[in-house]
């Protein structure tokens, strides 16, 4: 009992600050506001504040002394929180919260209480000691925050909404657009095609048809283009490979065999339509010339990948053309100026018998 | 041996269905009747008996292909039907039970082959020729050419 009699000591001989007992004495003078209570008496009263408590409550010690803490409790107190620390008080726990109380003015502050047992040597609860800390600039700086989070998050949701509903705008224009794309490319094919059969000049024919198969390389090119997972490479090797079964098929030419060697190539789809077309003009070119007459021959395609740079090479055993000849064509001219486009190259060389053209072209930058 | 097929051609735009009916007789074979709507469809004879439709997915008076693709199966259960769209990616896993596709812009080269194709299946199953890259062919077509040869 003696050591419990101290804490009361200190109070009534009132010692100068720093002198007396330096543990006492410390509590007394420190900034932190502190209480001491009594589980023994009637209703856990205070017996024991200190000088910041007073200050931060604005009550005297005589007001305090003597009453439960609850006294600092009011209206907006949050009840949860309170039933916490009797709960941690009943069951002897230390226990740490934020907790509203009033002042004696009624002004408010957030309390953060810390709040702990104090037991004798028998382990029986003697004191409950608790601090108490003015932590309302942090609460309302948290509290700001978490306002302020709040309206932002609902800022994000507003403003994404309304970028989800202008990308829903532009996907319907961009499948309009798409979807008008290809039905032109398709009606121009089925006009031209309409008006080739009403043209008796097979000289004239002849041209148009050239033209034709222009607009279907193109159309084939949009096809797999717009089929493809990724609409910034183009898949040249696997086109070459369908062109020719394609050109070759539908010329009705049973007698022309084929020598494929195609893997897949990337190139970027920006030069798509540019080397669909030369390889197109290769083609057709080697289908007439080549093998005009009904003369029946070999046609071969090679794709082959290097690092920075692939080759298609196309072959026939047909007689071979001169060059003077070939200058004069509008094919030709269209193969030099689109791989010029393209950065390709395109050369011509004897096959003996027959013409070997190769195109050597940049692939695609970015790696699969 | 005959080897003239029966084709019906579904499609309203007729820019296209002149184009296709032109390709199907350059290529020796017969263009039964045109539909631009399913109703048009279903106000054809019922002896109409196709071998073969192209139907378009998107037709006149808000029908669609998948509903004309149906009705054929119910009507014509022999016809082979083949999709001519350019919304291959409306097309169901399934094809709603139709063959293949023939994706737009299709090129002359394209569509007479597969008509070589479907034609060398359709009388001498299964096919001699490869299948051509611009005929897309679903789950239902291998099992017909299996079928059509027993």
């Amino acid at each position: 009992m003696k050591q419990r009699d101290d804490w009361h000591l200190t109070d009534i001989l009132d010692y100068e600050h720093g002198r007396g007992d330096p543990f006492a004495a410390a509590v007394r003078a420190t900034r932190m506001p502190m209480v001491i209570t009594d589980p023994a008496r009637d209703d856990n009263p205070i017996v024991f504040c200190n000088v910041a408590f007073q200050e931060l409550t604005g009550y005297s010690r005589d007001e305090i002394i003597g009453r439960n803490c609850r006294f600092l409790q009011g209206p907006e107190t949050d009840n949860a929180t309170v039933a916490r620390v009797r709960k941690a008080i009943s069951a002897g726990h230390d226990i740490d919260v934020d907790l509203l109380n009033y002042r004696k003015d009624g002004t408010t502050f957030w309390n953060a209480l810390y709040m702990s047992p104090v037991r004798d040597k028998g382990g029986v609860i003697r004191f409950f000691f608790a601090s108490q800390l003015d932590v309302s600039d942090r609460v309302e700086a948290h509290n700001i925050i978490s306002d302020q989070k709040t309206l932002i998050e609902r800022e994000v949701e507003r403003r994404t909404g309304d970028l989800l509903a202008a990308l829903d705008a532009k996907t319907v224009l961009l499948h309009e657009v798409d979807h008008r794309v290809k039905n032109n490319l398709t009606m121009i094919g089925s006009l031209l095609r309409l008006q080739v059969r009403t043209i008796g000049d097979p000289a004239v024919a002849s041209k148009l048809d050239s033209m034709l198969e222009r607009v279907d390389a193109l159309a084939v090119v949009h096809r797999q283009l717009y089929q493809s997972s990724d609409i910034s490479r183009f898949d040249i090797g696997s086109f070459a490979e369908n062109l020719i079964s394609d050109v070759v098929g539908s010329s009705g030419r049973g007698d022309i065999t084929l020598d494929v060697r195609a893997q897949p190539l990337s190139i970027d789809s920006a030069n798509a339509s540019a080397l669909g077309l030369i390889l197109n003009e290769i083609l057709t070119n080697a289908v007439k010339h080549a093998f005009a007459d009904g003369r029946s021959g070999n046609l071969s395609l090679l794709v082959d990948g290097g690092d920075d740079y692939g080759t298609i090479k196309i072959c026939d055993d047909g007689p071979g053309m001169p060059s003077t000849a070939r200058s004069k064509s509008i094919g030709t001219s269209l193969i030099t100026r689109l791989a010029r486009q393209a950065r390709a190259e395109a050369t011509w060389s004897n096959n003996a018998p027959g013409t070997c053209v190769t195109i050597t072209f940049p692939k695609c930058e970015t790696k699969t | 041996m005959n080897s003239t097929m029966n084709i019906l051609i579904v499609e309203d735009e007729m820019l296209l269905a002149m184009d296709i009916e032109a390709m199907v007789e350059d290529s020796g074979h017969h263009v039964l009747a045109e539909a631009t709507s399913l109703r048009d469809v279903r106000g054809l004879p019922d002896d109409l008996n196709p071998q073969l439709a192209f139907v378009d997915i998107h037709l006149a008076d808000g029908s669609n292909g998948l509903d004309v693709c149906l009705y054929i199966r119910a009507h014509w259960p022999d016809a082979l039907i083949v999709f001519v769209t350019a919304n291959v990616s409306m097309i169901p896993t399934d094809f709603s039970g139709a063959h293949g596709a023939i994706a737009k812009p299709f090129s002359h080269a394209g569509v007479v082959n597969a008509i070589n194709y479907l034609a060398d299946g359709m009388f001498d199953p299964p096919p001699s020729i490869p299948r051509p890259a611009s005929l897309i062919a679903s789950p239902n077509l291998e099992p017909r050419w299996a079928q059509s040869a027993g």
